[in-house]
């Protein structure tokens, strides 16, 4: 599986118009169109920690600030702490003979970090118990967000009193532009000492801090004391705790482990999964994977011949059918003006001027069991697709005839006998063919013109036949099949200089 | 029942994307979850890039959609769509870089409504008051705007290229003189060198630098290991003197303190000493050890020139916020955020997609008050 981090040398373009490698590429089975990373929507599915595997409900999750209440990290290098027991003095120092008392402190294994060295003591368990932090701020902040909402819901409530007393009156210019006398006056600079009933109604803001003339004092010691780096947090260190942000090591606590999200992706266009993970964290398995590696012909390139300017060259791809259904892939010319799919949806686009769809919300009817529970989900928008950015500077000659690519079978790996088939092929075209597999020879010719050294990337529309499973229903038995296209781009090297 | 009531137990996330670091939280917390760069890995080149280093339009949209799913999705670990968010963001911010980010979250990540709150003002509710002058020192610049009542005044903003990165430039160009490769030293360790070993010197010992013959002895000199193996020196000289440019005034006599008294000269004359007793120090630059009490002594250094006297201003008093400097203007978003402002104010997908404009804080439909 080593192409998947090789270079991306065959691109397909997605639907909304980015190129990507197969692997990153998903195949929408409803709407057949391939969708990426970029173009789905992505949500979350399930909270777990990383370290202890334990999964939590997003409520929890969502309690506990998303992270694990067991599991801490160090402050000093982010690696995981390890639990690691200490003293064991007996629990009962008067009777010798009562069982020895373990006791637990944090070790980071990478860093050599404990949080003895901050002097917090061992824990007699192992599971925590560690003491937690709190904002020192907490009971101030408290108040002015308390403070702060009262008085919003006052203003709120006072202007819809307002407004009912207004009704069927005549407005007042200020008031329609949304500024009041008050907030002009304030706007120009003059105290607002307007005796409205709207100021002397309205609920005290929290109290008002008091400003110092005071500063924190220059610290002498910086011009006398030599300073000590390994006593000095680094920024990263101190932002790890944005609320504490401590600037010496001494006062390094540890951290609640961040928790891990498993994502679905969900089509734009018509709202299915592309992929859904399974619940359970140690699976590493799909319940829904509609990656493009298992139904859209797999190209690859073999061999090319060294590419010179206005010569040409051969090109040899390898076709690879994933599909359980026949195939037949017909090459079209590169076609960059075509939009795909979604043409008869509304878009929204580099414009905006559109309004959003008016699409029902997902009915109880007709629709996928793992939406039921999503009826607060309002439909997505789709947006319209990009043009795509990527020139070719090589032609290909379009081959006349088609490839037919039988269907994958598991077995035929194992088979030896090279039973072909019985497929005509066009010689000139197919030059090996095994299974599922086929290599196919192309003529390719890179622009006149080109510099030496230039990259070649040539480009042709794959047209394969898709057989969707999904569409059958109980009255219609017969697989729906039907053509669908895919633009392909190849990077197939620098320019060489002539013989 | 009203939007705004089931608003309250809802989960909003606030946003304030600093030219170098993003803070991201929820509302009503008294701390983000987390202070980040404001930056993405490249998925091409495999070069980390900083959002506000964009290229076009089409470059910034992609480099917030990539940031934007890396905050969701490792940091806040929910779902975006369907969901409100506040956005603080200095008054001067430029058009592109808000309309753009609003075209990612609507667009792209379908929420259901944007707050976008001025930094300056909504650091003053961490305070609960209404009348300061907020000087915010971040990456780029310095801005100062006097906030009177509950609004900013707008025409007496005040702004310099006085902040991270021209303490960044000028301690390269400080240790350069002394060491040799550091151009080739990546901003990170230039930032952390500044923040562990560099600190804001005494005004009396600053004057000294200039003379020929200093009459001070510089602090140490630190031995900052750089990549393991080699070991450059940071003198005491380097060590004080790289804040001083903040201090140092430049050819129009600009500096950090003068940016002070020229906003709260702009003020109505019964505003000023208000002003000059509620001061508000926010950005991550101010947390520099000795920043505060330089700041102190330069302004009332400048009060004895002509220029500031008819000032008539006494005292200076500085208000300090229940948060570290660096997250004020995120907390005070995410006071904002607790409220039911977010439903009487923000605005909706649907209002964003039918009118195709965001508010805008100089345009005086959008000015109500906040
Ligand atoms: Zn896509
Ligand atoms: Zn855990
Ligand atoms: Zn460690
Ligand atoms: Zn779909």
């Amino acid at each position: 599986m080593s192409y998947i981090v090789s270079p991306d040398v065959v691109k397909y373009a997605c639907t909304c118009g980015l190129l990507k490698p197969i692997s990153c590429l998903y195949f929408c089975r409803y709407c057949c169109e391939l969708r990426c990373g970029f173009c789905v929507c992505h949500e979350v599915d399930s909270h777990f920690c990383g370290k202890c595997c334990e999964n939590l409900p997003s409520s929890e999750a969502r309690l506990k600030k998303n992270r694990c209440g067991n599991c801490y990290i160090c402050p000093c290098c982010q690696q995981e702490l390890s639990t690691r027991i200490g003293s064991k003095g007996p629990s009962n120092p008067e009777d010798p003979k009562s069982t020895p008392k373990k006791m637990y402190y944090l070790s980071c294994l990478y860093c050599r970090w404990s949080s003895r060295d901050v002097g917090i003591p061992d824990q007699g368990a192992a599971t925590g118990g560690w003491p937690e932090r709190e904002n020192v701020h907490a009971n101030r902040l408290q108040e002015v967000i308390e403070g702060y909402k009262a008085f919003i819901t006052a203003q709120r409530q006072q202007k819809e009193r307002e407004k009912k007393k207004q009704r069927g009156k005549f407005i007042s210019y200020t008031d329609r532009t949304g500024v009041t006398a008050a907030a002009l006056r304030k706007r120009i600079g003059l105290p607002a000492e307007v005796p409205n009933t709207y100021y002397r109604n309205r609920p005290k803001p929290p109290e008002v801090a008091i400003a110092r003339e005071e500063v924190e004092d220059f610290p002498e010691d910086l011009l006398t004391k030599a300073l000590n780096l390994m006593e000095i947090t680094t920024i990263d260190q101190r932002l790890l705790q944005p609320d504490l942000q401590p600037t010496t090591v001494d006062k390094l606590f540890p951290i609640h482990k961040q928790l891990s999200i498993k994502r679905s992706l969900r089509c734009r266009s018509c709202e299915h999964n592309v992929s859904k993970p399974e619940y359970n964290p140690n699976s590493v398995k799909f319940k829904i994977q509609l990656f493009a590696y298992y139904h859209i012909p797999e190209v690859r390139i073999v061999t090319v011949e060294p590419l010179r300017a206005g010569k040409t060259a051969e090109l040899i791809l390898k076709f690879t059918n994933p599909t359980q259904h026949q195939t037949v892939i017909t090459f079209l010319p590169l076609d960059l003006t075509d939009k795909g799919g979604d043409g008869d949806r509304e878009v929204v686009g580099e414009t905006q001027s559109l309004n959003l769809p008016e699409k029902q919300p997902p009915s109880l009817g007709g629709q996928p069991s793992s939406l039921l529970s999503l009826s607060s989900r309002q439909p997505s928008i789709t947006i319209k697709p990009r043009p795509i950015r990527q020139a070719t500077n090589c032609s290909i000659a379009i081959p006349g005839s088609k490839v037919i690519l039988p269907p994958r079978d598991d077995a035929a790996e194992y088979d030896d006998s090279g039973e072909t088939h019985n497929i005509q092929d066009d010689t000139k075209l197919v030059v090996w063919r095994k299974s599922n597999k086929a290599f196919v020879k192309l003529a390719v010719t890179p622009d006149d013109g080109l510099e030496l050294n230039t990259e070649i990337v040539a480009g042709f529309t794959m047209q394969h036949i898709y057989t969707n499973t999904i569409a059958t229903t109980v009255e219609n038995k017969e697989p729906d099949r039907h053509d669908h296209n895919v633009r392909v781009f190849l990077s197939l090297g620098n320019l060489v200089g002539s013989e | 029942m009203p939007i705004y009531e089931t608003l309250s137990d809802r989960l909003t996330v606030v946003l304030d994307i600093g030219a170098a670091y993003t803070k991201f939280g929820f509302s009503g917390e008294y701390a983000p979850r987390c202070i980040i760069r404001s930056e993405v890995r490249c998925k091409k080149t495999n070069q980390v890039r900083r959002i506000f280093d964009f290229k076009d339009e089409q470059d910034l949209y992609d480099l917030l959609v990539d940031f934007i799913h890396t905050l969701y999705f490792k940091y806040a670990l929910f779902s975006p769509k369907d969901k409100p968010i506040v956005v603080v963001e200095s008054l001067l911010s430029p058009t592109l870089f808000r309309e753009t980010l609003a075209k990612v979250l609507f667009v792209h990540y379908e929420i259901s409504m944007m707050l976008i709150v001025p930094s300056h003002l909504v650091s003053l509710s961490t305070l609960g008051a209404e009348t300061a002058l907020v000087l915010d020192v971040g990456y780029i610049e310095a801005v100062a705007i006097p906030v009177c009542f509950g609004l900013p005044v707008i025409h007496a903003w005040q702004a310099l290229p006085l902040g991270a990165q021209a303490i960044h430039n000028n301690l390269r160009t400080l240790l350069s003189s002394e060491n040799t490769g550091i151009n080739q030293l990546p901003e990170t360790v230039i930032e952390d060198i500044k923040v562990r070993c560099c600190f804001v010197t005494k005004q009396k010992r600053a004057e000294q630098f200039n003379l020929a013959k200093p009459d001070i002895t510089f602090a140490p000199e630190v031995k900052y290991p750089i990549g393991g193996s080699d070991i450059i020196t940071i003198s005491g000289k380097v060590r004080e003197k790289v804040y001083e440019i903040l201090y140092d005034e430049d050819n129009d006599h600009l500096s950090l303190s003068t940016m002070i008294l020229d906003a709260i000269l702009k003020v109505d004359m019964h505003l000023r000493n208000q002003l000059a007793e509620n001061i508000l120090l926010i950005g991550g630059s101010v947390m520099a050890p000795g920043f505060k009490a330089r700041l102190k002594d330069e302004l009332h250094k400048q009060l004895k020139y002509e220029r500031y006297k008819k000032l008539r201003i006494k005292t200076f008093k500085f208000h300090s916020p229940p948060c570290k400097e660096n997250y004020a203007a995120w907390l005070g978003g995410g006071i904002y955020g607790a409220t039911e402002v977010l439903g009487m104010k923000a605005l909706t997908r649907e209002k964003y997609f039918l009118e195709n404009r965001l508010p805008d804080w100089p345009n005086m439909r959008d000015n109500r008050t906040l």
